[in-house]
């Protein structure tokens, strides 16, 4: 009995001084392993946004690592918004080695949490050649240096995309059933939607068809809040819409196009075509929706409803024609759509190596190495004969088995790994045949593609869901996109503050003009509290940047 | 509290060395609290010099410029804070009227059942909510109460609604949405205490007041409440200090845009206007005032209670 007291008190001490040990390191550095078995460094990473977690012996990653000597433990986001995260993560002042703050990057950059990587590019070509130097000086933060490397919008040699981003989607079974019509304005696109619902209430098997459904959880209310500038013709620059000829910003949250769309939302609502639960669903819910085929429509960006696309694969539902197509609508007829722009860099955020990090060496020399042709094949299409194979004209292609492979959940977790939040090209591969990204592979989108997608391009003489909407335009300026700057920016500055201020007005407002049973008098109360969240300091600030940016890219333009 | 048990058993003036070896074990254990509660309830509190700085993370406490009173300044006149201050207040009443009064009638009726098992099984099914994280109790809450949930098919069943009602769309429901849950969840293991307190009450006064002829409704009114009454202060004193506390997972998952005048609390507030934004000194100042005003009023109950002659914490 004596000796269990002893033993607990020992063991109760043991634990106050390891928790004391444990307060007094908090500003040391992560215990990354240096090297783990069999000598292959380990860097853990964090990307500010929802990811697939790989399993600890994924296949590809274990190859990446032979040819690297390195591999990353990739965390994301979990419930909470980046800027959560990221606060959280700087008032513990522990950070992985690798780090993509989203929209939290700036602040990791206030905090001196990052560590400048302009010395370190020399010594790493691959890094060093992925932007070229007027984009390398776009990144460059107040202080002069560089912090963090954008990874997306690079496309190698050509840009390939074949996908849009955000756009008016709609199932294939509708227009089917309408003997795919052309549907060009919001008008006719809920027209077709009311139509169909009243021929066609349900679902095969009996489930309730939503006909549009809306996402607006926390920041991704954007799919609510954003169509204005898409309606009006503009293209994304995010939070406001950059006039090309007199280079001023305009509100677009006021315009007469906003008022026109919520118009129509508000009448839709009316006439019960829009999710009732659309404002207080969550993220998982509204995919959850998506994945089951009972959502006609909505607007989203491509990205944020991968894993509902992947379901609807895996279930069969393309049978039922539930994949969904892109629409680029605008109010009006004569209004030209410019939803897609060509792959433009983001310089709000990327990827950057934080004070934590004991190898800064070792982590760029691994994203160094990731970026060489053999690697870069290993994360885009995988194993030669397992994920694809090669044909005799060099071209790389998948049969079905691997096309099917490659959106199931599972197989992803435990053989694929794109690394796909690391700087890596589009475009092409270093033969300049193969696309980087096997969806992107001319020969093989068609493949690649849900079979009632594919009669649906068919149906309307297009090759890819970009013919179906509108085409690639250039990128209208060096200022775009805008929202780099507005999603860094923080209540610290006066415009930062109204910024803020607007969103939460826009959350509560928003939802309340859609369902209101009066509109005038709705959409008047949004425009009073709209005002009073200060916009003009915002749009200020928004003005100034743009300028910025128009007079830096003046110096690389002689 | 134990050491200065400790201390009260072997006063400063007669301290003596065999004194204390006899107490060894006894002050070896009281020593780990101590050190605990300074090391996880004092030493944070250096951090509350932020809400008196302009806090920068790279510059550290000691580099961030002082403002003096300024971030308190700010935050009241922010009519979000207001705002959540009234949330906050509004479902910690809430929560603290219900959860109390349910748990005490809960404990009773328990204890009036004769039949054992029924008894022991009804205890234990109550109670396993509170094992339940928020996340799984805001999803059950989700499921019954969304459009094709249990409350809105009977609901309709009965004709009382025609058409189902989205809850959470509507910011009124919300502070009763709160309260039921944290019923839901916290009834069975609140009342485990108060059950407690009444198996202690002496069986001869059952006996004693039915020779009386007392019914059973005279028992509990007569036996059973005066009984439990310290039980009950003292409980009522720990809450009250706990009001602010009103939640914040609860809040957090089951807001949204449409509800967020009435859905904010102090710490949601926290976490979107100090830690997102950066904020800190913000964010510190908002957690002092919760704790000022969580000591005040319990300080406030304990006095009230002293005057009244009731049980009291200190």
């Amino acid at each position: 009995m004596k000796r269990f007291k002893a033993v607990a008190i020992l063991s109760a001490a043991a634990m106050v001084t390891s928790l004391l040990g444990g307060c007094g390191n908090s500003n040391g550095k992560t215990a990354s392993k240096e090297a783990g078995k069999d000598g292959i460094r380990e860097y853990t990473a964090f990307f500010s946004t929802t990811g697939i977690e790989l399993n600890d012996d994924n296949v590809i990653q274990q190859k990446i690592a032979e040819i690297t000597g390195a591999k990353v433990k990739e965390n994301w986001l979990t419930g909470q918004s980046a800027s959560e995260a990221i606060g959280t993560m700087i008032a513990g002042g522990e950070y992985p080695d690798m780090i993509d703050g989203g929209d939290g990057s700036s602040q990791l950059y206030d905090a001196g949490a990052l560590i400048p990587l302009d010395d370190y590019l020399d010594k790493y070509p691959n890094l060093k050649n992925f932007w070229s130097e007027e984009n390398w000086d776009k990144v460059r933060q107040p202080d002069g240096h560089i912090y963090w490397i954008p990874q997306f919008g690079n496309p190698y040699k050509k840009d390939m995309s074949p996908t849009p981003a955000e756009a008016f989607w709609i199932q294939t079974r509708v227009l089917k059933w309408a003997g795919y019509p052309e549907i060009k304005t919001l008008k006719e696109y809920f027209k077709l939607l009311e139509d169909y619902h009243a021929a066609n209430p349900t679902m095969e098997d009996g489930t309730t068809n939503i006909p549009y459904t809306i996402l607006c959880d926390d920041w991704r209310y954007f799919c609510l809040e954003n169509p204005p500038q898409f309606l009006a013709g503009y293209p994304n620059d995010g939070s406001v819409i950059v006039d090309p000829e007199t280079k001023k910003i305009v509100d677009y949250n006021t315009i007469d196009e906003a008022e026109e769309y919520f118009k129509i939302l508000n009448e839709e609502y009316a006439k019960e075509m829009i999710d009732p639960e659309a404002f207080t669903q969550s993220y998982d819910e509204y995919i959850a929706k998506l994945s089951s085929g009972r959502v006609l429509g909505m607007v989203d960006q491509w990205w944020q409803f991968q894993t509902a696309r992947d379901s609807i694969d895996q279930q069969n539902l393309a049978d039922q024609g539930c994949s969904y197509v892109p629409l680029g609508l605008t109010i009006d007829e004569g209004v030209t759509a410019n939803y897609n722009t060509k792959a433009a860099i983001n310089v709000g955020s990327g990827l950057a190596i934080t004070v934590s990090c004991k190898d800064p060496e070792g982590a760029l020399q691994f994203l160094n190495d990731i970026l060489s042709p053999e690697v870069r094949i290993l994360r885009g299409w995988g194993i030669k004969g397992v994920d694809y194979e090669e044909g005799e004209d060099g071209l790389f292609y998948r049969n079905d088995e691997q096309w099917k492979n490659s959106t199931d959940s599972a197989y992803k977790a435990s053989h694929i790994c794109a690394y796909g939040y690391l700087p890596n090209y589009a475009g092409v591969l270093v033969d300049e045949k193969n696309a980087s990204d096997p969806k992107q592979q001319p020969s093989e989108f068609a493949k690649s593609l849900p079979k009632d997608v594919q009669e649906c391009l068919k149906a309307y003489n297009c090759e890819t869901y970009l013919e179906m909407m509108d085409p690639m335009d250039d990128v209208p300026g060096p200022w775009f996109p805008m929202y780099s700057f507005s999603n860094t920016m923080t209540t610290a500055t006066e415009g930062g503050m109204a910024w803020n201020k607007m969103r939460e007005i826009k959350q509560e407002y928003l939802p309340k003009v859609v369902m209101s049973s009066d509109f005038t008098k709705g959409w008047n109360e949004y425009l009073k509290a709209y005002k009073e969240a200060n916009p003009d300091a915002f749009i200020n600030e928004m003005q100034e940047e743009l300028d910025r940016r128009i007079k830096n890219a003046a110096k690389y333009a002689k | 509290m134990v050491s200065t048990q400790g201390k009260a058993k072997a006063p400063i003036s007669k301290f003596n060395w065999k004194e204390f070896k006899k107490q060894k074990v006894l002050m070896i254990w009281s020593a780990i609290f101590v050190v605990y509660g300074v090391v996880f309830c004092y030493v944070p509190l250096f951090g509350w010099l932020m809400a008196f700085q302009n806090y920068k993370p790279a510059k550290g406490v000691f580099g961030s410029e002082f403002v003096g009173m300024a971030k308190f300044a700010q935050l009241f006149s922010d009519a979000t804070f207001l705002r959540v201050i009234r949330n906050t207040l509004a479902m910690g009443v809430i929560n603290l009227v219900f959860t109390f009064v349910t748990a005490i009638a809960f404990a009773i009726l328990l204890n009036e059942l004769q039949f054992k098992f029924g008894k022991k099984s009804v205890q234990t099914i109550s109670y396993l909510p509170h094992f339940l994280s928020w996340i799984v109790v805001t999803g059950i809450l989700n499921d019954i109460l969304s459009g094709t949930g249990i409350v809105n098919e009977l609901l309709m069943k009965f004709g009382i609604l025609s058409q189902p009602l989205n809850f959470f769309a509507h910011p009124p429901y919300f502070w009763w949405i709160v309260g039921f849950a944290n019923v839901w969840k916290e009834t069975g293991w609140n009342a485990i205490i108060y059950l407690a307190a009444i198996t202690a009450i002496d069986p001869t006064l059952y006996e004693a007041a039915a020779i009386d002829g007392a019914g059973r409704w005279a028992k509990i009114k007569y036996i059973i409440l005066p009984g439990i009454k310290p039980t009950i202060m003292i409980l009522l004193l720990l809450n009250i200090g706990n009001v602010l506390n009103a939640g914040f997972e609860v809040q957090y998952l089951l807001g949204n845009g449409l509800v967020q005048r009435v859905s904010q609390t102090i710490d949601i507030y926290v976490l979107k206007w100090g830690i997102s934004q950066l904020d800190y000194s913000l964010g510190t100042a908002a957690g002092i005032f919760k704790s000022v005003v969580s000591i005040i009023l319990i300080v406030f109950t304990n006095w009230l209670a002293k005057r009244s002659g009731e049980e009291r914490l200190f």
